[in-house]
């Protein structure tokens, strides 16, 4: 009986990190800030349509958006983040990105 | 001014909202409003006509206007990022605004008997136009500073006021459409 062999369990999630520690494009992230005037409701649908996210998703990213002062809606590369905060900018919510590590 | 129950869905893709005439009216002319702001913001002289058929604009510094600079955002709090992103992305964002408003002004000025009538594509536009007039308001009531109690307490004969009044009403309406939409995207 030869030993067995390590077999490592990478989750999507891990794999992804480790991906990107190899790739140039380091991981960037879309921060939403709160602001006054646009509405609680009006977010959660946006980031429904923008994101696919589920109602419940939606609302919780909306209410740390709205308690905590901003939220960090999605992590990827550079430029599939640029299209999101054009997509945001194109409803009106207030949206920046950023390196995840500069957050 | 809230005669009406807003939008409300009719079958799978219509939305439909009665507008009385006066709000008609205070809507296209604050859309029209919209329009004109994002053209003065528009490319002046010297553009190279072929930087402007694939959408690079001459402007990589954000608007002086507060209304102009809540309408096209910095993308990155560095300003370097920000004009670099800016330079090839504001035509579009600007073209896709100025479109909402003109979808918002088109279908307010044709609605028979106020009857506004969107499908799935223009309750987007009017989301986005409707929110856009909501961010040009806000910013000139100031609502950044004032809060909802003070903006309520202002005197009768202050014409913010009156501002103010079209900014909640504008604010119920766009709700009544997000309901709209969240209702068909539950069920």
């Amino acid at each position: 009986m030869g030993k067995l062999k390590p077999q490592p369990t990478v989750s999507e999630e891990t794999a992804a990190e480790i991906s990107a520690i190899f790739s140039s494009d380091r991981p960037w992230v879309v921060v939403v800030w709160d602001d006054p005037i646009n509405l609680m409701t009006y977010v959660t649908y946006v980031f429904m349509t923008v994101f696919g996210f589920s109602k419940e998703k939606a609302t919780e990213l909306m209410l740390q958006v709205h308690n905590e002062g901003k939220s960090i809606v999605a992590k990827g590369a550079r430029e599939e983040m640029e299209r999101y905060v054009q997509r945001l900018h194109e409803y009106g919510l207030w949206a920046t990105l950023a390196r995840e590590d500069q957050i | 001014m809230t005669p009406t129950e807003g939008f409300l869905r009719h079958g799978s893709d219509t939305y439909i909202a009665n507008f009385a005439e006066t709000e008609r009216e205070v809507l296209v002319n604050l859309v029209q409003q919209i329009i004109e702001i994002l053209a003065e913001r528009h490319d002046h002289a010297n553009e190279d006509p072929l930087a402007a058929m694939v959408g690079i604009t001459t402007h990589d510094s954000p608007p002086d206007d507060e209304v102009l600079l809540r309408l096209l955002p910095n993308a990155y709090q560095d300003g370097v990022d920000a004009a670099e992103f800016r330079r090839y992305t504001e035509s579009t964002l600007r073209d896709k605004k100025r479109a909402h408003a003109m979808s918002m002004r088109m279908l307010l000025l044709s609605a028979t008997d106020g009857d506004v009538v969107l499908d799935f594509d223009n309750a987007q536009a009017w989301l986005g136009g409707l929110n856009d007039v909501r961010l040009a308001l806000g910013v000139r009531l100031n609502v950044d500073q004032n809060s909802h109690e003070d903006l309520e307490l202002l005197a009768p004969d202050d014409p913010m006021r009156a501002v103010y009044a079209v900014y909640t009403w504008l604010g119920w309406l766009q709700e009544t459409l997000v309901e709209a939409l969240m209702d068909e995207a539950s069920s």
